[in-house]
C-alpha cells in the first residue's frame, strides 16, 4: 500500500513539473485523471486478489463488493479525433443483471431493524418474495478456533449481523481502517501536499517599479507637534490631578465572591395579571332564554340610542342551532376596546393607602359638647324704618339698646323684647354703646358730629346720682390750657331727666358720623372713629377730665376700628390693612399687624387680651396670637359675604361673626392660659334670619353679656335675640 | 273637649301679666303702668295707673273687705306695690295705692302671695329676693329717697292724690341667687319658697329663716317662669332653651346637675307656665304654657313628646305675638301677651257655671 502512494506522490511531482509546462487548467484535470486510473489499477488488483481469495463465496458477494467499489461506470478521457481535445468517454451500459442493483439478490430484506428480535427464532428475516430467510448455521466454538488455524482470512473478516455470520473485510476495508488506526486521513484519494500554484508571484510576475516615485515627505520621521500638544494636555492634566489614572487594584490578587444569597428576596409582588375580560352571560349565548330577548321597544331604544349611552353593546338574539349563527361583526371593534382596555390596565400595584378621610379632619369636639350657645332666635325688636346699625348691651346684660339710621334709638329687656324707653335725633346713629361701669348707667350715641349721652329710666338712686355726677358734675373739671375743637355742653344734673342726653360732645365739625365707639374697660376713656377726614377721624374722650384729645397727629390710611386693649394700656387701630397696636402710655408703636385682608371692616379682641381677631370685607376672619407673629394664626373664611362685626364673649369662650350674606357665625374659641397650647376654634353655628337689604345683612352683633345670648342687628330693621 | 277661645279683652300695650284667680275677674298688668280689671262680660271695670313704669307682674294678696280686694304689683320702677282695689262692679269706689315696697336696685320680674295672702315674695334683676308681709305700716319704713327731684315731684304728687302710700321695707331678703331672679313662689305649706333665676338653679327657701335649703342645678337654662302642679313635691320651671322641665323639688342638692323628671320641648321660647288649677276638673298632671310664637300649648306630664293640643292667639295680628303671662283658674286660661289679653276655656266647661 506504502509503494502506491509513494507511486502516488512520484506520479504528483511528475505533474508539478508537467504544471510548470502546461496551463494551469489542464494541469489539474491531468492530475485527477492520473490519480483516477491509479485508484483504477488498484483496484483491479484487489478485485483479482478477491476473486483468487474468496473463490468459495457466491458471486452476489462479489458483485455487492464490486458494486460498492465501482458504483458508476468509468470515464475514459481519449483524445477526440474530430476535434483533437481530449474528452471523456463512458463505457456503454451492459443491460444484464450485474448493471442493475434491483436485481440483486439480498436475501434479507427485513431493513435496518434490531436483529436481536429474531433472537429466538429460526429465521433471520425475509427475503424479497416474503421467504423466511433461514438463520445459517453457525458453528460452535471449536469450530471458531478451528477457523482460525485452518483459515488464514479469519482475522481479516467480521461479523455481519444481517447475514448472522462472518463475512470477511475488503481490502478497501482494511485499508480503511489502517488509516483510522494511524490517524490518516481516511480518504486514500486525499493529497496533503499539493503543489503550490502561484497565481501572482513567482517568476515573471514581479512588480518592477513603485506605485509613485517621490521622495519620502519630512514629516515621515519629524514628530508631530500636534500629537505632542495632546499628549503634553493629558500629561499636564493628569500632573495636575485632574485626570486621574485608574485605582491601582489592591485586592486584585484575591478573587471576589458575591453572596448571591445574601440579598433578601424581593418583596415586591409579582406583575399584574392583566384584567380579565368580563365572562359573557346568558344574554349573549346564541340560544338565550326568553326572557333574556329584547321586546321591539327595547330594540327600537337600543338601536335609536348613541353607542356611548347604550347599556349594553350587542342586543340579545336566538339562534335555533349554532351553525346558523352569522359571523360576529363586532369582532373588530371588541378586540379594539380589549386592546384599550389592556393599554389602560394598571401595570403596578398601588398600595392604597388605608387611611379614613374622617381622620384626616382635625380633630375637633362636637358642638353639642360645646353648650351652651345660641341656637335659635327667641324674639325680635323691630326698627320700622331704616336699617339698625348698631346695638349695645348693657354690662349687666338686662338692657339692650338699639340704633337705627332714622335715628331712633330704643332701650329694651333682652328677654322680653319691649321698648321701654327710646328717643329720637336727627340724622342716623352710627353706634350706641353702653358704659361698661357698674356703678353708673349710661350709654353713648353717636350720630352725625355728636356723641349723646342718655341715662335709661328706673335707675335706683345711688346709681343715678352716680351716673349725674359723673356726666354732668356740679363742679366742671378745670379747661384745658389748649383749645380742644370739641365741646362737652352737658346738663345740669338736676335738670337733666332720662328723656334727653345729659352729656352731649360735639365733634369737629366735618368730621362725620362716628361710625364706631369703643370704651376702654374702666369706663373712663371712650374713643370714637368718624367716617369723615381729618386727623383719622380717632378723638379719645376722657369722661372725668371731659376732655377729649386725638392721639395720632397723622396715621397712615383711613382708620376703620380702634379697641383698647383689655388690660394693658394698648390700643389697637385698625386701617385699611393693617393693625396697629400702640402703647398709649409709652406713647409708641408697639407692633403692626398683617391679616392679608384688602379692607378690615372690624375687629375684637379677647377679654384676656392676647389673641386678636380680625374680619374683613372680603370674607376673611384672622386670628392674631398677639404673643406669637404679625401673620393670622388661623385664616377663617366662611362667611359668603363681606364681614361686618365681629365680637367676643366676656366670659363663655364665644365669639360671633356677623355678614353681608344675613347669617351671623358662632365660634367657640378657647384660650389657654399654657402658652403651649394653640386656641381651640370650633365653628358652632350659623344663625340664618335676617334680611339681606341692598346688600347689607348683618351689621352688628353684640353678646348679652351674663348669658349665652346673641343681640344682632341687621339692615333690615330687625334685632334679633338669639338664646341658647 | 278642644280648648275654645271666649274672650279677647285689647290692651293699648303689651300685658305682662294676668290673673284669673279671682272669680268673675280678670285682673290684668300692661307695660303702661297699669292694672285693669275685668269682669267675665268683657267689660272693663277699673283701670288703676299704679306704677311709674311698666308692671311685671300682678297678684291678688287676698280681700280688704267684701268689695276690696289687695292686689300686689311689680314693676320696673324698682318698687313693688300694695293696691287695693274695689271689685263690686256696682260700688266702683276709688282704688288706693296702700304701700311701695322698697328693696331692689333692678327691675323686679315677678310678685306672688302664698294661699292666706299673708306674705309676699319679690323677685328682681339684682339677684335678690324680698319676703314681705302684706300689712300695711302706719309709717315709712324706709326713708325717701331724696335723689332728684324729679322723684320728689312725683312723690308729693303721689302724696297728694293717693294719701298716704307707706314705704315698706321686707322682713328679709333671701340672698343665693347669682343672676336674675325671674320668680318666686310659695310652696303649699307656706314654710318654703322656691325661686328659679338666669343662673339657671331653682332654689329651695327656709322662709322663716330665709336661708337656701336645696338648689337644684340645671346646666344652660335659665329660667324665664316656674309654677307649682297641684301636688306641690314638683315644680314646672320654664327655660329659655325651649323646654318645660320638671324637678323634684326634693332632690338631693349634692349632684352638680339635677336630672329632670321630664322635659316638654318647645320650638320656641315658652316664657310662661301654669299648672292646672286645685280642684278643677283637669288632671293634676295637666299645664298649659305660652311661648314667644303665639302658641299655647296643653301638656300632660305622662306625654313628654308632644302637647295634648295647641291654639294660636291672636289670629290675624300683624307683628309679634309673643305671650308674656299664663294664668289658668275655673277653667279658663287667661293669656296676657303682645296683643292684650286672650281668655280660653279648657276642660270641663261646667265649671264656670259653678262659679
Amino acid at each position: 500500500m506504502q509503494s502506491e502512494d509513494e507511486d502516488a506522490d512520484a506520479g504528483q511531482e511528475s505533474d508539478g513539473e508537467q504544471v510548470d509546462e502546461f496551463p494551469e487548467i489542464d494541469t489539474r484535470s491531468d492530475s485527477e485523471e492520473e490519480e483516477e486510473e491509479d485508484v483504477d489499477v488498484e483496484e483491479g488488483d484487489e478485485d483479482d486478489e478477491e476473486d483468487e481469495d474468496e473463490e468459495d463465496e457466491d458471486e452476489s458477494e462479489d458483485e455487492f463488493s464490486d458494486a460498492s467499489i465501482h458504483p458508476f461506470p468509468k470515464a475514459k478521457t481519449v483524445v477526440s479525433g474530430i476535434t483533437g481535445q481530449p474528452k471523456r468517454v463512458y463505457p456503454p451500459i451492459e443491460p444484464d443483471y450485474d448493471s442493475d442493483s434491483s436485481t440483486e439478490d439480498i436475501p434479507n430484506r427485513v431493513g435496518n431493524v434490531p436483529m436481536h428480535w429474531y433472537d429466538d427464532l429460526p429465521h433471520i428475516g425475509y427475503n424479497i418474495n416474503g421467504k423466511k430467510v433461514l438463520r445459517p448455521a453457525r458453528g460452535d466454538e471449536l469450530d471458531k478456533f478451528l477457523k482460525t488455524v485452518e483459515d488464514p482470512e479469519t482475522w481479516t473478516s467480521a461479523f455481519d449481523e444481517k447475514a448472522q455470520m462472518d463475512k470477511p473485510l475488503t481490502t478497501d476495508e482494511l485499508d480503511l481502517i489502517r488509516r483510522l488506526q494511524e490517524n490518516e486521513n481516511p480518504d486514500a484519494g486525499y493529497n496533503p501536499y499539493e503543489p503550490t500554484v502561484e497565481w501572482f508571484t513567482g517568476k515573471g510576475k514581479e512588480e518592477i517599479m513603485p506605485l509613485s516615485a517621490a521622495p519620502e515627505p519630512k514629516r515621515r520621521w519629524v514628530p508631530s507637534k500636534w500629537e505632542k500638544q495632546k499628549v503634553m494636555k493629558i500629561v499636564r492634566a493628569i500632573r495636575q490631578g485632574r485626570i486621574i489614572p485608574n485605582k491601582p487594584k489592591t485586592a486584585s490578587d484575591k478573587p471576589q465572591f458575591f453572596n448571591i444569597w445574601a440579598e433578601e428576596p424581593s418583596n415586591q409582588p409579582p406583575p399584574l395579571p392583566a384584567p380579565k375580560p368580563r365572562l359573557p352571560t346568558h344574554a349573549e349565548s346564541y340560544n338565550p332564554p326568553e326572557e333574556y330577548l329584547p321586546t321591539e321597544e327595547e330594540k327600537k331604544s337600543w338601536e335609536e340610542t348613541d353607542r356611548e349611552d347604550r347599556e349594553r353593546e350587542y342586543l340579545p338574539q336566538k339562534f335555533p342551532a349554532l351553525r346558523l349563527v352569522p359571523a360576529y361583526n363586532q369582532f373588530i371593534q371588541e378586540r379594539f376596546q380589549r386592546q384599550l382596555d389592556l393599554y389602560l390596565a394598571p401595570r403596578v400595584t398601588r398600595t392604597k393607602l388605608q387611611i379614613d378621610p374622617n381622620s384626616l379632619v382635625p380633630k375637633l369636639p362636637s358642638p353639642s359638647s360645646l353648650k351652651p350657645f345660641p341656637v335659635y332666635k327667641s324674639l325680635e325688636v323691630i326698627h320700622d324704618k331704616g336699617r339698625t346699625r348698631s346695638v349695645g348691651i348693657s354690662p349687666d346684660g338686662t338692657w339692650a339698646a338699639s340704633g337705627d339710621e332714622n335715628g331712633v334709638v330704643s332701650v329694651w329687656e333682652v328677654v322680653v323684647g319691649k321698648v321701654v324707653k327710646s328717643w329720637k335725633f336727627k340724622g342716623k346713629v352710627g353706634a350706641v354703646e353702653w358704659c361698661p361701669r357698674i356703678d353708673v348707667c349710661f350709654l353713648v350715641v353717636a350720630t352725625e358730629e355728636q356723641l349723646h349721652f342718655l341715662t335709661p329710666p328706673n335707675l335706683p338712686t345711688s346709681v343715678l346720682v352716680a351716673t349725674q355726677a359723673a356726666l354732668a358734675p356740679a363742679q366742671l373739671p378745670p379747661a384745658p390750657t389748649t383749645p380742644s375743637p370739641v365741646k362737652w355742653q352737658s346738663i345740669s344734673a338736676a335738670a337733666s331727666t332720662s328723656d334727653s342726653p345729659i352729656l352731649t360732645i360735639n365733634l369737629p365739625s366735618n368730621s362725620g358720623m362716628p361710625k364706631q365707639v369703643a370704651w376702654h374697660r374702666r369706663g373712663d376713656y371712650l374713643a370714637t372713629v368718624a367716617s369723615g377726614e381729618g386727623q383719622g377721624g380717632v378723638w379719645i374722650h376722657q369722661i372725668s377730665r371731659r376732655h377729649s384729645q386725638a392721639p395720632f397727629k397723622k396715621v397712615k390710611g383711613a382708620v376703620q376700628f380702634v379697641l383698647f386693649h383689655p388690660t394693658k394700656p394698648h390700643f389697637f387701630v385698625a386701617t385699611q390693612r393693617y393693625v396697629r397696636i400702640y402703647n398709649l402710655a409709652e406713647q409708641k408703636l408697639l407692633k403692626t399687624l398683617q391679616p392679608g385682608t384688602r379692607w378690615i371692616s372690624s375687629m375684637d379682641v379677647h377679654p384676656l387680651g392676647d389673641h386678636l381677631i380680625v374680619g374683613g370685607y372680603d370674607r376673611k376672619l384672622c386670628w392674631f396670637d398677639l404673643e406669637l407673629s404679625d401673620k393670622p394664626y388661623k385664616i377663617l373664611r366662611y362667611h359668603s359675604r363681606a364681614i361686618r362685626s365681629l365680637h367676643f364673649h366676656p366670659t363663655y369662650p364665644l365669639f360671633a361673626s356677623s355678614s353681608d350674606d344675613g347669617s351671623i357665625q358662632i365660634f367657640h374659641a378657647r384660650v389657654y392660659n399654657d402658652l403651649m397650647t394653640d386656641p381651640l376654634i370650633v365653628p358652632l353655628k350659623i344663625l340664618r334670619g335676617h334680611q339681606v337689604r341692598e346688600g347689607l345683612g348683618v351689621l352688628q352683633v353684640k353678646w348679652v353679656s351674663k348669658q349665652p345670648w346673641l343681640v344682632s342687628a341687621g339692615a333690615d330693621g330687625h334685632v334679633a335675640v338669639w338664646c341658647s | 273637649m278642644p280648648p275654645q277661645r271666649m274672650t279677647s279683652l285689647p290692651h293699648e300695650d303689651w300685658v305682662s301679666s294676668i290673673s284669673c284667680q279671682e272669680p268673675g275677674l280678670f285682673l290684668t298688668g300692661s307695660y303702661d303702668g297699669n292694672i285693669r280689671l275685668f269682669d267675665y262680660s268683657q267689660t272693663l271695670l277699673q283701670t288703676i295707673p299704679v306704677q311709674s313704669a311698666a308692671i311685671t307682674s300682678v297678684a291678688y294678696v287676698k280681700k280688704t273687705n267684701k268689695d276690696t280686694q289687695l292686689v300686689a304689683t311689680a314693676s320696673h320702677d324698682l318698687t313693688a306695690k300694695l293696691t287695693e282695689v274695689s271689685i263690686s262692679p256696682s260700688d266702683p269706689s276709688p282704688s288706693r295705692v296702700l304701700a311701695s315696697l322698697h328693696l331692689h336696685t333692678g327691675p323686679l320680674t315677678a310678685i306672688s302671695t302664698n294661699a292666706a295672702g299673708s306674705h309676699l315674695l319679690t323677685s328682681s334683676t339684682d339677684e335678690l329676693i324680698g319676703l314681705w308681709d302684706t300689712s300695711i305700716p302706719d309709717y315709712d319704713e324706709v326713708p325717701p329717697d331724696d335723689a332728684s327731684s324729679e322723684r320728689k315731684k312725683r312723690r308729693k304728687l303721689d302724696d297728694s292724690q293717693e294719701s298716704r302710700a307707706k314705704r315698706k321695707a321686707p322682713i328679709s331678703v333671701l340672698k343665693s341667687h347669682t343672676a336674675r331672679v325671674s320668680k318666686a313662689v310659695f310652696t303649699k305649706d307656706n314654710t318654703n319658697a322656691v325661686s328659679a333665676g338666669f343662673d339657671s338653679t331653682v332654689r329651695t327657701w327656709d322662709v322663716e329663716n330665709g336661708v337656701c335649703t336645696n338648689t337644684i342645678t340645671a346646666p344652660a337654662k335659665p329660667f324665664l317662669d316656674i309654677a307649682l302642679p297641684v301636688t306641690g313635691q314638683t315644680i314646672l320651671a320654664a327655660s329659655t332653651d325651649r323646654t318645660v322641665s320638671q324637678y323634684d323639688l326634693r332632690a338631693a342638692s349634692s349632684s352638680a346637675a339635677t336630672p329632670s323628671i321630664a322635659s316638654l320641648p318647645h320650638p320656641a321660647t315658652p316664657s310662661c307656665v301654669a299648672a292646672s288649677p286645685v280642684g278643677s276638673g283637669s288632671s293634676e298632671h295637666q299645664l298649659v304654657t305660652g311661648a314667644y310664637d303665639g302658641s299655647v300649648r296643653l301638656w300632660d306630664l305622662r306625654s313628654e313628646k308632644s302637647a295634648v293640643t295647641s291654639f294660636k292667639v291672636w289670629e290675624g295680628r300683624a307683628g309679634g305675638k309673643k305671650i308674656l303671662s299664663i294664668d289658668w283658674a275655673f277653667g279658663m286660661v287667661g293669656i296676657g301677651g303682645e296683643g292684650g289679653v286672650e281668655v280660653w276655656r279648657i276642660g270641663e266647661g261646667d265649671r264656670l257655671q259653678s262659679s
